[in-house]
């Protein structure tokens, strides 16, 4: 059906319950269904390959920046290009490291290769997408003469990828997650929430120092 | 391929899912594309040119050469779009499929732009003025869509998740295709112009009008009359 050349939720987690997992990890589940908490989760994961991947992420980020920076043309191309590479790289470095750590302060069977694998498949995810509208945004950005509409028009972009980032991100981190209890399923999925509260503002944060986005500043 | 090109035009008119099915398969679609991208052409010609009746002349020619062409540069700028969307959440298709699917949608949308070409034609004969006539065009467009969500859906799977991804990648068409369309005004022509000009001046974008549309409204309240750039 598919030449996937990029990574999608359905190649992060297949279908298959307790079982699935990250590719490039195993499950390796204790032999009694209580004690499925305690499951340790052994990555075979490619810090390389994730590497990898998350600069073309960001990579993939930076022509969105080039096609919203072509309005302005000659330095603010670079400046665009920065910024919106940044605010999903602020989410990677900020932001990862952080949501391991609540992770494992709850005791939820995650590891660093894990988070790192997850983590850039979805800022992975977002600098595909971005990527994808560039040729739009190049469009929308050069021919809208009102600065507010192309603000908003920016905004969507990002907004629309951020999302669908982030919801790569929660999916593949509540997968890595099945089979807990109750309650550490639940405290889990607060602090995903949180953190995802967390990133929109981060990445918001970052995002703002976008020159076509400061209308009226 | 005379004969294959024209079991898909009829394709794209009455099995919408065998289309989206051929498409999703990938392997060879150059019948697919051919029937589609001739679809555009003339379906999409068909209708602009018809637009232009209300002014005649060269106007006619214009907007038969410049609806399609709107429709093929949306589609060229969007598929990317289509294809990272749907991949992010998880309906992956080869950008081949992608493309023959979004080509197949645009191909069943100027068909039906065809078919309501005669409406668009008889309203202006019997005396439909500018203002009613974008109107009537733009519903037309909007019956056009719906077509062609027919076959994106079916292609992207018919549930909640397919939903999401064809109102997204809906959005960007919508936004995308419509300043593309507004760059390149005029189809219809405005009464008051003396003579026909291939382009219209620059005057904002589509956005801008929409934006001015908003604030006179709020400004002027309920019953604000607006005025046409």
């Amino acid at each position: 059906m598919t030449d996937q050349s990029f990574p999608t939720l359905s190649s992060i987690c297949s279908s298959s319950g307790a079982a699935t997992a990250l590719p490039g990890t195993q499950v390796v589940s204790e032999s009694a269904p209580e004690q499925a908490p305690q499951a340790l989760v052994q990555e075979l994961s490619d810090p390389r390959r994730d590497l990898t991947r998350l600069a073309s992420g960001l990579g993939f980020a930076a022509l969105y920046g080039l096609a919203l920076g072509a309005r302005l043309g000659g330095a603010s191309l670079l400046r665009h290009a920065l910024a919106s590479s940044a605010g999903l790289a602020a989410v990677g470095v900020l932001g990862m490291p952080a949501l391991f750590v609540l992770l494992a302060l709850v005791n939820a069977p995650v590891s660093p290769a894990a988070m790192l694998s997850v983590g850039a498949r979805a800022l992975g995810s977002a600098g595909f997408v971005l990527a994808g509208l560039a040729p739009s945004a190049a469009l929308l950005s050069v021919s809208i003469e009102s600065a507010t509409a192309a603000a908003f028009v920016a905004q969507g972009g990002l907004l629309l990828s951020g999302g669908i980032g982030l919801y790569q991100l929660v999916s593949s981190v509540r997968r890595l997650l099945t089979g807990l209890s109750f309650g550490l399923r639940m405290k889990s999925t607060a602090l995903l929430l949180a953190f995802c509260v967390f990133a929109v503002l981060l990445a918001c944060r970052v995002w703002c120092a976008l020159p076509i986005l400061q209308v009226g500043r | 391929m005379n004969a294959a090109i024209l079991q898909a035009l009829d394709e794209l008119l009455r099995s919408p899912r065998q289309v989206a099915e051929r498409a999703r398969a990938g392997g060879d679609l150059r019948a697919l594309f051919i029937a589609s991208v001739s679809a555009i052409i003339m379906g999409a010609g068909v209708f602009g040119a018809t637009l232009a009746t209300s002014r005649g002349g060269a106007q006619l020619l214009y907007s038969g050469v410049k609806l399609p062409f709107a429709l093929i540069a949306t589609l060229l700028l969007v598929v990317p779009a289509f294809h990272a969307i749907a991949s992010g959440l998880g309906r992956p298709l080869s950008f081949s499929g992608m493309i023959g699917l979004t080509l197949a949608a645009a191909g069943r949308a100027a068909l039906v732009l065809s078919a309501l070409s005669p409406l668009i034609w008889l309203s202006f004969d019997r005396g439909l003025t500018y203002h009613p006539g974008v109107l009537l065009a733009t519903a037309c467009y909007a019956v056009a869509g719906v077509a062609a969500l027919g076959i994106v859906l079916r292609g992207i799977g018919f549930d909640g998740r397919g939903f999401v991804i064809v109102g997204l990648f809906g959005a960007v068409v919508m936004s995308t295709g419509g300043q593309t369309a507004w760059m390149l005004r005029p189809f219809l022509g405005r009464p008051a112009d003396a003579s026909v000009p291939f382009l219209r001046g620059r005057e904002g974008s589509l956005f801008d009008a929409l934006e001015l549309s908003m604030k006179q409204s709020l400004d002027a309240g309920p019953g604000a009359r607006y005025e046409s750039r």
